[in-house]
């Protein structure tokens, strides 16, 4: 097995990675929209995007639709960075193993 | 549904894991137009009743009008409600979004102004409505590059140049409803059954 240290672990988690794949498609996405997507809960979603903000991957903006409140996600520069360069160590690695 | 519980696998399995996992998301994350194949669907079975209105019932001028309205107002009303459950916004979505709402004002006005003033009666007039939609629809296909769709807009276009050369009331209606069944209800329940296809094997994925 290749060495671990290439592979992120902040994105190579599986649900952050999930929650990175997703944003990458989008400007921005609800925290419920990314809830029902990944079918979490709202525990280990919010647990799992504090780490991702932490690391600066994700930015988080709280406002509100008419009277209700949205937490809303994007991702940053940098989390595409970081998940480019994940998608590359990975298949590097993967390359390697076959 | 994905398993968070075994989240540090390392095993080449596990990493194969990780790259389909990563294209099933950005692929759910782009999703667009086949969630909302229900409108397609809603809008040919509403031309279908405005079509039939015209054809059986009276006050004909107001069939098209108060038709469309409903339409219109259903459809709000349903996408406030997905709205409401949560969803994604991208530049993508909000293109599509803006060309089917053009589309909307677009017929609404148009359709109003028809049977305000008479002419509805005239295939001509028929056959602008259909280039619009198909219009939305090929616009829509674009930007999705999505050639189903695609398809579907030169129905539309089809059916409206058809109009052209046929007179009588039953060629008029009979050309309108095709466009309104393949071009709308069909390809809606077509856009439907992709988005209950992905949304099983996202289950089965992760399952």
């Amino acid at each position: 097995m290749p060495d671990l240290p290439e592979l992120d672990p902040v994105v190579h988690g599986k649900l952050r990675l999930a929650v990175l794949s997703l944003l990458v498609g989008v400007e921005e996405a609800e925290f419920t929209w990314l809830r029902q997507k990944t079918g979490s809960t709202d525990g280990n979603l919010g647990a799992q995007m504090m780490k991702l903000e932490e690391a600066g991957y994700v930015a988080m903006e709280k406002r509100f639709a008419g009277r209700k409140p949205q937490t809303l996600y994007r991702m940053t520069p940098a989390g595409r960075k970081a998940l480019a360069k994940y998608v590359a160590a990975l298949k590097s690695i993967l390359g390697a193993a076959l | 549904m994905i398993d968070f519980e075994q989240d540090n696998g390392t095993t080449r399995d596990e990493l194969v894991q990780r790259l389909a996992l990563m294209e099933q998301m950005i692929a759910e994350g782009r999703k667009s137009t086949a969630r909302f194949g229900w409108i397609f669907v809603m809008w040919g079975i509403i031309y279908f009743v405005a079509m039939g209105w015209v054809v059986l019932l009276p006050f004909k001028q107001w069939a098209w009008p108060v038709c469309v309205t409903v339409g219109i107002l259903a459809g709000i009303v349903r996408v406030r409600r997905m709205r409401a459950a949560g969803i994604g916004e991208n530049q993508r979505t909000r293109s599509i979004g803006a060309v089917w709402q053009a589309m909307c004002v677009a017929i609404i006005l148009y359709v109003i102004a028809l049977g305000v003033s008479g002419h509805g009666d005239q295939p001509a007039y028929y056959a602008a409505v259909l280039f619009f939609v198909g219009l939305a629809h090929a616009t829509s296909a674009g930007i999705l590059r999505w050639r189903a769709q695609g398809l579907v807009a030169f129905i539309w276009w089809g059916c409206g140049a058809a109009l052209f050369f046929f007179k009588t009331q039953n060629e008029v209606i009979a050309i309108f409803l095709a466009a309104a069944f393949f071009g709308m209800i069909l390809f809606g329940l077509y856009a439907m059954w992709l988005e209950r296809k992905r949304a099983k094997a996202l289950v089965q994925h992760h399952a």
